[in-house]
């Protein structure tokens, strides 16, 4: 755990460093008396460095502990994040081009079929209706919803 | 006395067919809309003004108000079920909540909400009566100084929710603070963290931030472990009353959320969400078995779900033209589509109007207990639905939810990104909670800082030398002290813990 630790906290020192860093690109001071636009940036990544640099120096100090049970998660445990990560940024460069209700339709048949194991038949009707259904309702409630080429869907 | 005579007016006013239909119609749609995950009070309220659209601006109100408390208690509905908070106010609702229907104890902890939120809202929408007309005239007396003071005081509520480590609790504060920087600067207009990213200008919005850490977080979290099982309350839902053991403990919380929701709901500034999380809070520092929060105790549900019903939002919207939480902003906008601006005139402009709402609220709170006391049975019905496919719907309402705040595509990935962040601080056990309370204080409490160092041109002394603020500041201080003291220790302990390990 304390590899983890260490490298949690690292990363944390490092944003705090770089939160300063692009503070110091604005006024410390603004035109009107108070705070500029980088009074309150800069001490935030002041006091993100501290916090990190007390708790690296606490983990250096404390014996090294285990990782907790279930921390490493299975092969299929990924295989299922990358497949939720994978549909959600895929629908999301795909749904300017093919539209919200096809894109949407590819993501559900996709992630129910791939992590539901439901039947094609069901996978079918859950995908309409969480696509077009959906783009029906809210088009009901007045909400536009992507396109896409075809113009209408 | 006046103040009860034009109650009386208004409530003529609210119970016409056609007002109560609307705010029937409102509690419903509300519930329906807050329930279905990731679209949220604030996303919904957005989605249903246009049905208002045709309606007279009191029926428009009304409706929207029944939408807004619906929404509430679907937030609740979706926290408890499947640890998906609607809004701010119910984040808190899903440490107990989520684990009480993880033991098959979903129908006690909505049951619970429902009649916390009932006397809640009842006793709040009673003191907005009493309290409307002379906070309107001590409005005045409110400036960017005691805004601030009173803003700080709710960010030191972050290290009241510190959870197991006090610096990760910090670290999330801190991190919530930066992403409300995130846009262009209000005073000088320069742009900060925008990156030359031109969607960044506006900011990082408060919607995408909460669906991602706790919609798309939550699933990759259970995606992780497995997809069978994971859903919240295996077991059956057989009761939607406590246990009798339970009752008192949830009598004397309601109480004490009563009356802190209603003491918050006073100060402008502090909306629903600080009314929930400092319930939570004080409830953990009086019990006599504070470890025991977060893993499914009744008062962790009973006193936020009554805190932030009695917090009275509308107070400050209504007297002072404030919003204190997204949803109270949108509501705040449909008024002035509706011509009427709120503040201290609109009591005295439109009193008419502003008395049939607050009629309203309260025939609103009994709509919604009947409605939702028998129906929590069937809410909870939701746990049947497998998770596998429920986390599909899950997500394409997400995205739908985040896309249509701005029509942006952008807020769509921010919320992925935000999704993969809240399931990597889930992971290291960084609590998420003070991260969403500094990322919606954050811009008030620089706006109300450089405004007071305007007024006094640099000098810091202003917010020691006005009485309010100072108080405010003092109270600030104690709660920081208190937290670190209470934390301490533990810290200690834990190390020493370790030592042996």
């Amino acid at each position: 755990m304390s590899r983890v630790n260490y490298i949690v906290w690292g990363v944390l020192l490092a944003f705090g460093a770089f939160v300063i860093r692009e503070s110091l690109n604005h006024k410390y001071y603004g035109s009107d008396f108070g705070p500029g636009p980088g009074f309150f940036s800069f001490w935030l990544g002041m006091l993100l460095m501290v916090l990190s640099l007390v708790q690296i120096v606490m983990i250096y100090r404390r014996p090294a502990e285990p990782l907790p049970d279930g921390f490493i998660p299975s092969r299929e445990g990924i295989k299922r994040m990358l497949s939720i990560m994978g549909a959600l940024t895929a629908s999301l460069f795909l749904m300017e081009y093919l539209g919200f209700s096809l894109t949407m339709m590819g993501f559900c048949i996709f992630l129910l079929r791939r992590l539901g194991r439901q039947p094609w038949w069901l996978t079918l009707v859950l995908a309409v209706a969480a696509s077009f259904g959906a783009t029906y309702l809210f088009g009901l409630l007045q909400v536009m919803l992507p396109k896409g080429f075809l113009g209408f869907i | 006395m006046e103040a009860f005579q034009h109650l009386m007016t208004g409530f003529a006013a609210a119970l016409s067919p056609m007002n109560l239909m609307f705010a029937t119609i409102g509690c419903v749609l509300g519930t329906l809309i807050g329930v279905l995950p990731g679209l949220g009070p604030a996303a919904g309220t957005a989605l249903l003004i246009p049905i208002t659209f045709k309606l007279e601006p009191t029926s428009a109100i009304i409706m929207l108000a029944a939408i807004y408390y619906g929404a509430m208690y679907g937030g609740t509905i979706t926290s408890v079920l499947i640890n998906v908070p609607g809004e701010a106010a119910s984040v808190v609702t899903c440490l107990d909540g989520y684990e009480m229907a993880k033991q098959g104890r979903a129908g006690a902890a909505l049951g619970i909400a429902a009649i916390g939120s009932f006397f809640g809202g009842t006793v709040a929408t009673f003191g907005l009566v009493l309290v409307a007309l002379p906070l309107t005239r001590f409005a005045l007396k409110f400036g960017p100084t005691e805004y601030f003071s009173l803003l700080l005081v709710g960010l030191t509520l972050v290290m009241g929710l510190a959870g197991k480590s006090l610096a990760k609790a910090l670290v999330m504060g801190i991190l919530g603070l930066i992403f409300s920087f995130v846009g262009v600067d209000p005073v000088e207009g320069a742009p900060r963290f925008t990156f030359g990213v031109a969607p960044l200008m506006d900011g990082i919005r408060f919607v995408p931030v909460v669906m991602g850490f706790f919609g798309i977080g939550e699933i990759l979290i259970n995606a992780e472990r497995s997809l069978t099982g994971v859903m919240a309350g295996e077991g059956k839902v057989s009761s939607f009353f406590p246990r009798r053991d339970e009752w008192r403990i949830s009598i004397t919380s309601i109480l004490r959320g009563t009356g802190l929701g209603f003491f918050l709901g006073l100060i402008p500034g502090t909306n629903s969400a600080v009314a929930s999380f400092m319930s939570y809070s004080i409830e953990r520092k009086v019990s006599s078995h504070p470890d025991k929060f977060g893993t499914g105790v009744i008062e962790g549900v009973a006193a936020p779900e009554t805190a932030n019903n009695a917090n009275a939002a509308l107070i400050p919207l209504f007297t002072l033209g404030i919003p204190g939480s997204p949803t109270i902003a949108i509501l705040m906008g449909a008024l002035i589509m509706n011509g009427l601006t709120p503040g201290p005139l609109l009591f005295s402009q439109h009193a008419a109007f502003v008395w049939a709402v607050i009629a309203s609220l309260y025939i609103g709170n009994i709509i919604l207990l009947i409605l939702n006391l028998p129906l929590v049975g069937w809410w909870a019905k939701l746990l049947k639905i497998p998770y596998n496919i429920l986390m599909v719907f899950i997500l394409v309402f997400c995205i739908i939810g985040a896309y249509s705040l701005n029509n942006s595509l952008f807020d769509v990935g921010m919320m992925i990104f935000c999704g993969l962040l809240g399931y990597l601080f889930k992971k290291l056990d960084f609590p998420l909670a003070p991260a969403i309370l500094t990322l919606i204080l954050g811009p008030l409490m620089e706006q109300s800082l450089r405004e007071s160092l305007s007024v006094s041109q640099g000098d810091f002394t202003i917010f020691f030398t006005r009485p309010i603020s100072l108080f405010f500041l003092i109270l600030a201080g104690v709660i920081m002290v208190t937290s670190a003291w209470q934390a301490w220790p533990a810290a200690i302990r834990e190390e020493s813990k370790g030592a042996e390990v």
